[in-house]
């Protein structure tokens, strides 16, 4: 099924936020959202989750789908391992999840809280979910920021992965993902 | 099904022990308040024994209001309310999962210590078990309560005394029956009828707040 949003509008105290955007995206393709700061993208990436009512327009898409917002949705004062297990249950995932903490490169920290992490290892333990449960959309705003080159280059291979498997995403960032040309949609606020 | 059920109470409850203050903080003000009675009045048994149930249950029901405070405050800023609201699971069965951890952490910890409190109060035995059942079936319902103001205030910064402005009305009817109960122990008169109608007021929201709970919830977080 495709991800199709049709005259999306966004008005915020008298000021429109957006106006008339119009997106389609097939199975295997990703839309990467850009824009100057306060444009609008986190706000647009809300209203396609699903957190914030639309106000004009429509979307549709399949549900379920994994949302990384600003925050990375993860408890603070849980371990690694035990934010692994309640996200396990959440999303009624069977899958092991050692290998998922490895995958992440979280290993030898799978005992650590949370809040202990650093901006980027946190920004990893939010990406576990894509792998815990297999969604068809994603949604993800700004997934690079904090992580360091080789934590861009893991996201590029986990997403290029998700395409590969005829999943979806939309992501918006202010630095461009390289993505194959033909998975590519780009949309500007 | 009963696997979630049983990992969101067992983490709930661990994320509130690790953060000790948020359970300790409203138990604390709990003692903290009524100790105070005693010395602000005086020395005068009677007078004390007299005015207990008010002192206790007021203070029992603030406490409440400030721990109901951090139900969803906490997960908003962490960006785990998305997930929650995102999950496949209905968001009423994950809101009470939540509340039943809510209450054992910070309503359950008030039952334990008030025949103590009582105790200082000078309450007789027959008191002291009307208090212990109030609070048993009462802060249940206070949680409840307080859970649907918690959630239409969770897109709110900064949002102060509002939530106990909207939630104590609600509190009233609960407060009365309790205190009446109470009242009826001290001439010792049966407390069976008022622990009736405290029941059906638990049984009333438990039915209504979490769906309205989730209701104010995908209204507040619209709003941030």
């Amino acid at each position: 099924m495709n991800f199709i949003m049709h005259n999306i509008s966004f008005q915020r105290e008298d000021r429109w936020l957006f106006k008339n955007l119009n997106s389609e995206l097939m199975p295997g393709q990703c839309l990467q959202v850009q824009g100057a700061n306060g444009s609008g993208k986190s706000t647009l990436l809300r209203i396609l989750a699903g957190l914030i009512e639309l106000q004009q327009g429509e979307v549709i898409r399949q549900q379920p789908l994994h949302y990384i917002g600003h925050q990375n949705g993860i408890k603070l004062n849980l371990t690694v391992a035990e934010n692994l297990a309640l996200q396990a249950a959440l999303f009624n995932s069977s899958t092991c999840l050692l290998p998922v903490i490895h995958h992440i490169g979280l290993s030898p920290l799978q005992d650590t809280v949370a809040g202990n992490l650093s901006a980027g290892q946190k920004r990893r333990l939010s990406f576990a979910k894509l792998l815990l449960s297999k969604k068809p959309l994603w949604i993800l705003d700004e997934p690079t920021t904090s992580l360091d080159k080789s934590g861009q280059d893991y996201f590029i291979h986990l997403l290029n992965e998700h395409l590969a498997n005829q999943g979806m995403a939309v992501i918006a960032t202010h630095h461009p993902l390289f993505i194959d040309e033909e998975r590519n949609r780009c949309l500007t606020l | 099904m009963s696997n979630l059920i049983i990992a969101m109470i067992r983490y709930e409850l661990l994320i509130t022990m690790r953060a000790a203050y948020s359970w300790v903080t409203p138990l604390l003000f709990f003692i903290i308040v009524v100790c105070l009675f005693p010395l602000a009045i005086g020395p005068d048994i009677d007078l004390l024994n007299k005015i207990a149930p008010g002192i206790i249950w007021v203070a029992a029901l603030l406490a409440i209001v400030i721990s109901i405070n951090q139900l969803f405050s906490q997960d908003r800023e962490e960006g785990y309310l998305d997930e929650l609201l995102l999950s496949s699971y209905p968001l009423t069965l994950l809101i009470s999962c939540k509340l039943i951890s809510h209450w054992i952490a910070h309503g359950f910890p008030l039952i334990i210590i008030s025949p103590c409190l009582g105790f200082i109060l000078n309450l007789s035995t027959h008191q002291e078990y009307a208090l212990v059942m109030t609070l048993l079936i009462g802060t249940p319902t206070l949680v409840l309560l307080g859970a649907i103001g918690s959630a239409l205030t969770v897109g709110i910064r900064h949002h102060g005394l509002l939530l106990p402005i909207l939630i104590m009305p609600l509190y009233i009817p609960v407060l009365i029956f309790a205190i009446g109960a109470m009242t009826a122990a001290s001439v010792n008169q049966p407390i069976v009828g008022y622990l009736a109608i405290l029941g059906a007021l638990f049984l009333i929201t438990l039915a209504f707040s979490p769906l309205l709970t989730s209701i104010s919830l995908r209204i507040g977080v619209n709003q941030c």
